[in-house]
């Protein structure tokens, strides 16, 4: 006789019962935020292109930096980021918003963070054809064929680097309560410091090897480069999986220990 | 298999993990708290066995540790010490429209839950119908929960539930605001479960529910069991106690 905890990863599910509780819980947030909004997922793309319309004012117009197809460069790493981000973010929150799921039904609880990454999945990939469409007309830049291979890649590189992340810090959100606000300001840094607005090759070289060090660097100019030039830099990948098998054993471990003292703390 | 749910021992204390800021990380937590000689237990040696197929009531005032129980048995929470063990899927009605969403309908709410219960897809699609009409809220199916009365979202979840394929069921208090047609209903279904070699958990105020329901039971008091045996006998004895003494002194202080 045995109890299936619901700290632990599976909570007894199978793998297709664990998938089809991911989407249902993932097309409820969906549902639920386009409800009764007429131009439904629009929005979702309104944000990314508001900031990059932002930036590209304030570089190229006012502070004239001369960067090469700057618009190019804001929008193929906007998209990407900002998946990652707003993802994060509510994935920290995640256990906390959820707590009647947390307390009253037995649910495994890691599904809750992988929902919220999952849930920006989606809209980047409702952006795509948009961001496609950008390229072709702002820049030239045709669909090629190896985004068949290169973009299914990086999307699961992507959630393989940002689930660790969301599922550690929506643990620890729920025994410190200040980590959904400084998640918050550690993006807003990371922003300028990964970098996002500005090409790393405008750091200056003493430091420059300073910003290369980040992980983000990696993942968002992989994002660039394949859709700009269709390639994929082999280091920048090895880079990005090693942060990712990095975080998943810190995330895996920091499970094992929190986890099971969710339910009475949220 | 004799036993669909087995406890041993159970000790629970909700005082070790509170959330801490940073604040008191950075300025220090003050004095360690000294748990060695903690009294506040929400529970203390508890133990108890419910064979397949019966129903098991828990009774106690309010903050006896009833709800922590059921939440150690479901396992969202964890038990410091002792041994808990459940032969089969565990479902669970602790609370009115936990893992429901207002904005969504009836049926993609059924969806949610049945998936959230552990039911797949196809077999929630299958038995839809029957979750609809046994609810009988066909009518209300594709408005948004909010329209809905606390009533009708117990019903949809009762309904739910008893089509998942838990072989246990715990149930917190929910089914008593149905109307009385519906809860005659619920023990209906509540009977034909067990039938089926389904096991109930009960946990109720409604000495008279759980004396026609519950078989055996348990009654709570900070946390340790005080009274055992046949559910009519110690809601009668609790009642009793209740009546002519008032409730134990400090009897909400564990409340959680």
């Amino acid at each position: 006789m045995t109890r299936d905890s619901t700290a632990s990863l599976s909570a007894g599910r199978s793998l297709p019962q664990l998938a089809e509780l991911l989407y249902v819980l993932v097309r409820k947030e969906l549902k639920a935020r386009y409800k009764n909004r007429f131009l439904g997922y629009l929005w979702a793309l309104a944000n990314p292109f508001a900031f990059a319309f932002v930036y590209w004012i304030a570089f190229k117009f006012i502070m004239r930096l001369e960067i090469e197809n700057y618009s190019l460069f804001l929008i193929t790493g906007m998209f990407p980021w900002v998946w990652m981000s707003v993802g994060v973010t509510g994935a920290t929150r995640s256990f906390v918003i959820n707590a009647s799921l947390i307390r009253k039904v037995n649910l495994p609880r890691a599904i809750l963070p992988l929902g919220n990454v999952t849930q920006e999945m989606v809209h980047f990939g409702f952006a795509l054809p948009v961001i496609m469409a950008f390229l072709w007309f702002a820049g030239e830049i045709r669909p090629m064929p190896s985004w068949l291979w290169q973009m299914p890649a990086l999307i699961a590189l992507q959630v393989a680097f940002v689930y660790p992340m969301a599922l550690a810090l929506a643990l620890a959100n729920a025994y410190v309560r200040d980590i959904e606000y400084l998640v918050g300001i550690g993006f807003s840094l990371l922003f300028f410091a990964t970098p996002m607005v500005y090409p790393i090759t405008l750091v200056p070289e003493a430091y420059r090897h300073w910003f290369e060090l980040n992980p983000l660097h990696a993942l968002m100019q992989s994002w660039r480069s394949v859709f700009l030039q269709g390639t994929l830099d082999f280091n920048h990948v090895v880079h990005a999986i090693a942060f990712a098998v990095l975080t998943g054993i810190i995330a895996w471990w920091l499970h094992r220990k929190l986890a099971p003292r969710i339910g009475e703390l949220v | 298999m004799t036993h669909a749910v087995l406890c041993e021992g159970l000790w629970k204390t909700y005082q070790r993990h509170r959330p801490v800021g940073v604040k008191s990380l950075l300025l220090g937590a003050g004095p360690p708290v000294d748990t060695r000689f903690a009294r506040e237990w929400a529970l203390a040696e508890v133990g108890f066995q419910v064979p397949c197929g019966r129903s098991f009531g828990v009774i106690g005032a309010n903050g006896s540790g009833k709800t922590t129980l059921l939440s150690i048995l479901l396992g969202t929470v964890q038990e410091d010490r002792g041994r808990v063990g459940l032969n089969g899927n565990v479902a669970s009605l602790l609370e009115l429209g936990a893992g429901f969403h207002g904005d969504l309908t009836g049926r993609e709410n059924v969806f949610l839950y049945g998936s959230i219960l552990g039911m797949r897809l196809a077999e929630i699609r299958r038995r839809f119908e029957d979750i609809a009409g046994y609810s009988e809220l066909e009518g209300a199916m594709d408005q948004p929960l909010r329209t809905y009365s606390a009533g009708m979202i117990a019903r949809l979840g009762f309904s739910t539930i008893i089509h998942s394929a838990a072989d246990i069921l715990l149930i917190d208090e929910v089914l008593a605001v149905g109307d009385a047609r519906f809860q005659v209903k619920c023990h209906q279904a509540l009977h034909d479960f067990r039938k089926r070699g389904g096991t109930l958990v009960i946990v109720s105020h409604n000495m008279k529910e759980v004396s026609e329901v519950c078989d055996e039971g348990i009654c709570l008091d900070l946390g340790r069991v005080v009274d055992s045996g046949p559910m009519p006998a110690v809601a009668a004895r609790y009642q009793e106690r209740m009546t002519v003494a008032g409730p134990a002194k400090g009897g909400a202080r564990a409340a959680r």
